[in-house]
């Protein structure tokens, strides 16, 4: 292969890696979004509890002297998705059940509300600066010419595929196939219907944000590792690019949100490579724009009934 | 019930519990190079369980607790204004004294409540520039700081490049957002709901991030500073005279005092809003104000009727993007600095937050809410470290006590007598 | 018509007098400290405040200044320019009229800008942007090096001791980073030296790989930042995940232990300038042993900066008998000061005569050692 060639693979498995983790956060977006239709701004921060419970979990697992690298990390895996999943459930309880029903802006504004009120919570609670946490998995597969060009994949971008592409299986087969998964569906369709047919639509929505969440603390954990470094305002970044990935891929779409991420990390990886980097958000953004005006209700949306 | 509200208590707890035995009962921290963690002191799990015990008892007594608070009375903020007719006879006198108060007020007070009282009006003005947008026409516009950067870096570049003065800038500024507004709205105004939402929020960030990156031309993350302050009538407000110029206390033979400059910035401010506030209400009172509430209320009874939506929604953007581009101009005036960092997304939330805390559509209810918004952190600056956190609580907390606003609008409307 | 507003003016400025004058008449003089005490580079904003306070201290135990104490009111302005302008109106409001800082050069352009319209005396002790100095500022000083002295070291050393193949010069945008970068870039140029790159990278940005296969392709063997530890911490995380193994080199801004916890291994060995170590001086130890005593770390760059920036303005309001920050600054320009930095006089931009940078080697533990010359 040519040296351009292999430059441009290395993007493009640069692109995927932070693709996978934009797509793990836009789940909890569009399903939130398909299930009440509102935007959920304090997702997020989510995310960053999430990085920031297995860095805590991490930490004192090496403190107390374990070394076996997988079970810390499952481990880690295990208590920050359910924290973050207790977080995920106790913000739709507390700001969003209440309201629900009233004009859409309203949840809107509570969520933005929830959003800073968790930054804050969190830079009480651990401080606003860096947090780094020293690389746990290095080392990577190195391929191509030497002389040329030398891509090189790391174990930990395979592992935050390999991680993508099983939650992401677990979920389409939970969707599809789980009681569960078919109430999510119908309370999609039709919530008052549902709720006729003997539905709890109150705990189905519930579990929605249950589920976003937990995907949110699985990208914490990957990225926090991946990047080692986190603090109270990574989640307002990330959450904006998931969100954007989401609306790209059709807001209310599961493997709308997958596509979406994806298409948004290669498209940040291919600008930052051919062009000045500090353009890539510029480009993703008009990205969007241009999709949306093509396609007004992104790549996979379903186009929306005008209604009387 | 009572065994039901324990079991439901015992269930709180226990969520409040998680949630904070991890975040606030351990800290990170490091120890040389090494990340450690560090159980919190004993204070804090004061304060954790000091939390789970609130947390269990109002849940245990919810229904004694529901039942004393619909007790007490709402406050009724609309029942405080007089009734209509009253309203009427007193407006003229009412809007006089009240022009009145707000210029004599400031040569009254500290030099840091008139600067504050000045952030204020641009929040009012922002407000009502953004209400014209979603409260009366419906459109959600999370981008709409976009236009109040363009506006103060108008000013800012015009007068930094070509030596404009702030008044020639003023309608420059406005006119320019207004073009901006009506660019951006020309091809995604076919958007319906939150599509239109998401792409207003990508034009926000494209702005600011294009602000950032222009190093040549806006100084990038570093902003421009040295912005001229206004002159009245050529007179400048400071301590030495520039090229050519008088100023202020050597025109008027007194001693020099900063103090004046920041009460001047302030009557601008005042001048300002009420010219906002006047231009809006006739536009309110034309057919395009009332085709606005009329496509926010139904926009297919709306096409049905005849009336051109695209035109309507942009003329709706348009006004509400050239308000923005004013009170950016007067921004960037008054601090005599601006980088790109003024004007990021959290901004356009907080100026929507006002919107529908004010009341969506409603003019009054957004110069409260504007009010409340600016002075509410200034306030809890006692509390320095739990500002934002409170600020972010109040947010929800009055989205729940009043999600229709502090005072929403009244039409004036007729009933039938029977 | 002019009469009256004549009138109206006047009593508003007696108001604002008599406020004002409550402030003069109590027993401390206040000296506000501005700088970051949250956000990504508030570990220089501690570095400053170890400084500030071990001064005060040692002053006011040494009686005072003219039998006043010294007050220190810390301001934070998370190293954010809006903020700064802020935090400098907040000062202003509150009758303070001696700042200690800012700290990012950033922020402390536009923060200078309102002090010296409002007359209050400034001194920062981290800020190294010439352009700070450049405007004919009266009221507005500095107790540390710029970075044309810094940046042209930079790029001397890099054309005499490293002799790079390829080189790189990267930056964050800002005011100081890029300010820097231009003047290695300028200075290497002049040496016939040219960078195969000059790129911006976006503060607060996390994900730097696409930025290393770049540098990777055009077999880049020297990379110089422009900029803090925070971005450049990452940068070499991520450069040695991608086998990628070039030389890397920044300012005083990166000298802090937080690089190494972000980049761990990938730390040892990168170059930096940075002001002297004046915790090493012995005329230091007294003042290192007190802030140790503490439990402070008094090794950080702007620590013993910050101390001479209260040393000279404490020394000049003792020689004035006035706090007026006109006759200090009058004052400051026309005598020596003997401080923690050692001898310092003022030219008349406000910027040290003489101030000296030296090229460090940083270590993965957090060290730094005088690199190789």
């Amino acid at each position: 292969m040519s040296e351009a060639s292999l430059y441009f693979l290395q993007q493009l498995i640069n692109g995927l890696t932070i693709g996978s983790t934009y797509a793990l956060i836009a789940i909890g977006y569009t399903m939130v979004y398909g299930i009440i239709g509102m935007i959920n701004f304090a997702h997020g921060e989510i995310y960053m509890i999430g990085s920031y419970i297995s860095f805590i979990v991490i930490a004192g697992l090496l403190g107390m002297g374990m070394v076996a690298l997988p079970v810390i990390l499952v481990i880690a895996l295990v208590i920050a998705v359910f924290t973050a999943s207790t977080y995920g459930w106790a913000v739709e309880r507390v700001a969003y059940r209440p309201l629900r029903g009233s004009n859409r802006l309203i949840p809107l504004i509570s969520a933005i509300g929830m959003s800073i009120f968790l930054q804050n919570y969190v830079v009480l609670a651990q401080g606003s600066r860096d947090v780094a946490l020293a690389p746990q998995i290095s080392g990577s597969w190195t391929f191509g010419d030497p002389q040329l060009f030398e891509v090189s994949l790391s174990y930990m971008q395979l592992l935050i595929w390999v991680v993508t592409v099983v939650c992401m299986t677990a979920l389409t087969l939970f969707i599809s196939r789980s009681r569960m998964g078919r109430a999510c569906r119908a309370c999609s369709e039709d919530q008052g219907m549902t709720n006729l047919l003997g539905i709890d639509t109150n705990r189905t929505i519930a579990m929605t944000f249950v589920i976003g969440a937990a995907l949110a603390a699985v990208a914490g954990l990957l990225l926090g590792l991946y990047y080692g470094v986190v603090n109270p305002f990574v989640g307002f970044i990330a959450g904006l690019k998931a969100f954007t990935a989401a609306v790209l891929g059709g807001i209310g779409s599961i493997p709308g949100a997958m596509l979406g991420g994806l298409i948004l990390g290669v498209t940040e990886a291919l600008t930052s490579a051919y062009f000045p980097s500090e353009y890539k958000d510029v480009v993703s953004f008009g990205l969007l724009i241009l999709i949306l005006l093509f396609r007004p209700s992104g790549l996979l949306g379903k186009p929306e009934v005008e209604k009387v | 019930m009572m065994r039901q509200n324990f079991y439901t208590a015992f269930f709180a707890a226990g969520i409040t519990l998680i949630l904070t035995c991890l975040m606030v009962g351990v800290k990170l921290t490091s120890e040389g190079t090494e990340l450690r963690v560090v159980g919190a002191t004993a204070a804090q799990w004061t304060w954790i369980f000091g939390g789970i015990a609130i947390v269990f008892l109002s849940q245990l007594f919810r229904d004694q607790i529901s039942a004393a608070s619909a007790g007490i009375p709402r406050p009724n903020l609309g029942k405080l204004l007089p009734a209509v007719s009253v309203q009427a006879r007193l407006k003229p006198w009412l809007i006089a004294a009240v022009i009145v108060g707000l210029i004599v007020w400031p040569f009254m007070v500290s030099r840091g409540a008139v600067d504050l009282a000045t952030l204020t009006l641009i929040y009012v003005m922002l407000g009502l520039g953004l209400n014209i947008v979603v409260g009366l026409a419906g459109l959600l516009d999370l981008g709409y700081v976009a236009f109040y950067a363009i506006g103060a870096y108008t000013y800012a570049l015009l007068s930094s490049y070509f030596g404009l003065s702030f008044w020639v800038c003023l309608p420059i500024s406005a006119l320019l957002a207004a073009t901006f507004g009506f660019v951006l709205g020309f091809p995604v105004l076919r958007l319906r709901g939150d599509y239109l939402a998401i792409v207003t929020l990508g034009f926000g960030e494209i702005i600011r991030i294009l602000l950032n990156n222009w190093t040549g031309l806006t100084g990038g993350p570093n902003g421009i500073s040295g912005i001229d302050k206004p002159t009245l009538f050529g007179l400048e407000f400071n301590r030495r005279a520039s090229d050519g110029a008088t100023t202020f206390h050597e025109f008027m033979g007194i001693d020099y005092s900063s103090s004046y400059k920041v009460i001047f910035l302030y009557l601008i401010a005042v001048l300002l809003v009420i010219w906002v506030l006047f231009v809006i209400n006739r536009l309110m009172r034309m057919p395009i104000g009332r085709a606005w509430e009329a496509l926010r209320e139904d926009e297919i009874a709306c096409r049905s009727l005849g009336l051109n939506r695209t035109v309507i929604k942009l003329s709706a953007f348009t006004f509400g993007a050239s308000t923005a581009g004013f009170a950016g101009c007067f921004f960037a005036a008054r601090q005599g600095f601006i980088s790109p960092e003024s004007f990021v997304f959290i901004e356009s939330a907080i100026i929507l937050a006002i919107v529908v805390l004010g009341g969506m559509g409603s003019q009054f209810g957004v110069i409260l809410a504007a009010i409340v918004m600016t002075i509410l952190p200034e306030f809890a600056r006692e509390f320095s470290e739990y500002r934002m956190l409170l600020f972010g609580l109040l947010m929800v907390l009055m989205m729940r006590w009043r999600p229709q606003g502090l005072l929403p609008s009244k039409r004036p409307h007729m009933e039938l007598k029977r | 018509m002019k009469q009256f507003s004549k009138t109206l003016l006047s009593i508003g400025t007696a108001l604002a007098i008599l406020g004002s004058a409550a402030a003069v008449q109590a027993e401390t003089i206040k000296i506000a400290l501005a700088g970051p005490s949250t956000g990504p580079v508030a570990q220089y904003g501690d570095m400053q405040k170890i400084g500030v306070m071990a001064a005060i201290d040692d002053i006011n135990k040494a009686g005072g200044v003219n039998g006043m104490q010294l007050e220190g009111v810390i301001y934070d302005d998370a190293c954010d320019p809006k903020q700064a302008v802020a935090v400098a109106n907040k000062i202003v409001n509150d009758g303070i009229t001696h700042v200690v800082g800012h700290l990012c050069s950033s922020s402390t352009e536009p923060a200078a800008d309102v002090y010296e319209e409002e007359g209050v005396l400034m001194i920062t002790a981290a800020s190294t942007s010439p352009s700070i100095t450049e405007k004919g500022h009266q009221l507005i000083f500095r107790t540390i090096g710029l970075d044309s002295l810094q940046g042209s070291m930079a790029a001397d050393y890099i054309a005499n001791t490293v002799k790079p193949k390829t080189l790189a010069i990267i930056h964050d945008k800002q005011q100081y980073g890029e300010g820097l970068a231009q003047t290695v870039k300028d200075g290497l140029e002049a040496k016939g030296i040219s960078a195969v790159m000059f790129e911006g990278v976006t503060p607060g940005d996390k994900d730097f790989s696409a930025l290393i296969a770049k540098l990777k392709k055009e077999n880049v063997d020297f990379v110089y930042y422009g900029g803090y530890h925070p971005e450049l911490g990452l940068i070499l995380r991520q450069s040695a995940e991608k086998s990628f193994n070039a030389q890397f080199m920044g300012p005083e801004g990166i000298v802090n232990a937080d690089l190494a916890k972000i980049a761990g291994d990938a730390t040892e060995g990168v170059l930096a300038t940075a002001p002297k170590s004046f915790d090493q001086n012995p005329e230091n130890k007294a003042r290192v042993e007190a802030i140790t005593a503490k439990g402070e770390d008094p090794s950080g760059p702007f620590v013993f900066t910050a101390y001479a920036a209260v040393q000279v303005m404490s020394d000049a309001i003792k020689a004035v008998g006035d706090t007026d920050p006109a006759k200090l600054a009058d004052y400051i320009r026309k005598n020596e000061f003997d401080t923690s930095i050692g001898k310092v006089t003022y030219d008349e931009k406000g910027d040290l005569t003489e101030s000296t940078f030296l090229v460090y080697s940083l270590h993965k533990d957090g060290s730094k050692t005088p690199a190789a010359q």
